[in-house]
C-alpha cells in the first residue's frame, strides 16, 4: 500500500473506532444507530483498501444501508428513549468485562501477519493457489470470489440463502403477520 | 402529520397515521430519491448480473435492488409504497429465486453431482450460465426477504387491540381455573 492508502486507512480505523464507542455509549438510540451506520462505511472503506472489494460492497449494501434503515423502521415502531442525556450510563462490570476481553484480543496482535504479506498463511495456502490458477478455466467466471461462492462452495452458498429465507419466515412468525406487504 | 391519502376517510387516515407515525412529506426527499432511484435500481441489477465478471453478486446485488424500495417508501410513505407493491410479488420472487437455486442443483444430479454445473456439458460458457442464474436467483431471495423484512417491521405486531383484550382475558380465566 502506498503511504497515502496508510494514511486513509489509518484514519479511516480511527474513525470506525471513535463512532463504535460512540454507538455504545451515546444514550439516545436513534445517534447510536447513526455512529453503527458510520462505523460500517468506515469498515467498508477498509475493505477496499485491503482489495476485497466484494466484502466491501456487502458492508456498505448491508451494515451502512439496509441494517441502518430496518433499525430506524424498529424504533419507529417501539419506544425510543431520548432525554436531555448524552451518554448511557456504563455498568463497570460491563465496562471491565468489555475492556479485559478486548485486551485478551489485542494480545493476538501481534501473531497476525503483516497486510499484503506473501508469507500470510491464506498467499501460501495451496488451496488458493488452486482457485487463482482453476476457477476461471473450470467455470469462465472472472470473479474468483464468484466462482467459490457459486461453484466451489454452492452448497455453502445454498445453506445461506436457506438462512436468508428462514430469517423472513422468522420475522412473520414473531410478529403474527400473513403477507409481507 | 401530513398524509397524501386525501380520499381515505377519517378512519383510514388515522389508521394510517398509527400505522406510519414518523411519515413527513418532503419535497427535496421526494425530488432526490426520484433522481437517484432509478440509477441505483439499474446499478443493483448490474452488480448482480455482472456479478461473476466483477465484484458482486447476487447478496449485494440483492441488496442494493431491495433498499430502492426502501428509499421509495422513507419518500413516498410507507404505507403508500406497500399498497403499491401489494400482492405476490415479494413472495414470488423469494420462491422463485430458491426454486431456481435448488432446481439448477438438481438438474445436475442428471449427469453428476448436486450443484456440478459441469454436469450440463455445454462448457465453460454453460458453467458460468448456471452461475448467473444461482445468482439471480440468490439476488431475487435476498432483495424479496430484506423488502418482506422492511414492511414487516414496519407494520409492527398484528396483533389489534380486540386481540389482546381477548388474549389477556384468556390468561385471566387460565388464573382463576388453576
Amino acid at each position: 500500500m502506498t503511504p497515502i492508502q496508510w494514511g486513509i486507512l489509518a484514519s479511516v480505523l480511527t474513525l470506525a473506532v471513535v463512532v463504535a464507542a460512540a454507538a455504545v455509549l451515546l444514550y439516545d438510540v436513534l445517534n447510536a444507530i447513526i455512529a453503527f451506520a458510520t462505523f460500517s462505511f468506515g469498515v467498508a472503506i477498509t475493505w477496499i483498501l485491503f482489495a476485497a472489494p466484494d466484502v466491501a460492497l456487502t458492508e456498505a449494501a448491508v451494515g451502512a444501508g439496509i441494517t441502518t434503515t430496518l433499525l430506524l423502521v424498529t424504533i419507529a415502531r417501539t419506544v425510543r428513549q431520548s432525554g436531555d442525556r448524552l451518554l448511557e450510563k456504563v455498568d463497570p462490570r460491563a465496562a471491565l468485562t468489555a475492556i479485559l476481553f478486548t485486551g485478551l484480543l489485542a494480545t493476538t496482535v501481534d501473531n497476525l501477519p503483516a497486510i499484503g504479506s506473501p508469507q500470510s498463511p491464506i498467499a501460501t495456502s495451496p488451496i488458493t493457489s488452486y482457485y487463482i490458477e482453476n476457477a476461471y478455466p473450470e467455470t469462465g467466471v472472472e470473479n474468483a470470489v464468484t466462482a467459490v461462492l457459486a461453484a466451489y462452495r454452492g452448497f455453502d452458498t445454498l445453506g445461506e440463502a436457506t438462512v436468508v429465507i428462514a430469517a423472513g419466515l422468522a420475522v412473520l412468525v414473531i410478529l403474527q403477520q400473513e403477507a409481507y406487504a | 402529520m401530513s398524509n397524501n391519502a386525501d380520499t381515505a376517510s377519517d378512519t383510514d387516515t388515522r389508521a394510517e397515521s398509527i400505522n406510519n407515525p414518523t411519515y413527513v412529506e418532503s419535497t427535496i426527499i421526494m425530488t432526490t430519491v426520484r433522481l437517484v432511484v432509478p440509477f441505483i435500481f439499474t446499478f443493483g441489477l448490474f452488480v448482480m448480473f455482472h456479478g461473476a465478471d466483477s465484484a458482486g453478486g447476487g447478496f449485494q446485488g440483492g441488496v442494493i435492488v431491495a433498499s430502492t424500495v426502501l428509499l421509495l417508501a422513507f419518500a413516498f410513505g410507507i404505507d403508500a409504497t406497500r399498497r403499491w407493491i401489494e400482492g405476490p410479488l415479494i413472495r414470488t420472487a423469494i420462491a422463485t429465486g430458491g426454486g431456481l437455486f435448488i432446481l439448477i442443483g438438481l438438474g445436475a444430479l442428471i449427469n453428476g453431482q448436486f450443484l456440478e454445473y459441469a454436469a450440463y456439458d455445454i462448457g465453460t460458457t454453460g458453467i458460468k450460465y448456471g452461475i448467473e442464474l444461482v445468482e439471480l436467483g440468490i439476488g431475487a431471495i435476498v432483495s424479496g426477504v430484506l423488502i418482506g423484512l422492511f414492511f414487516t417491521l414496519a407494520r409492527g405486531d398484528m396483533l389489534t387491540e380486540g386481540d389482546i383484550d381477548q388474549r389477556s382475558s384468556q390468561e385471566q380465566h387460565g388464573s382463576d381455573r388453576s
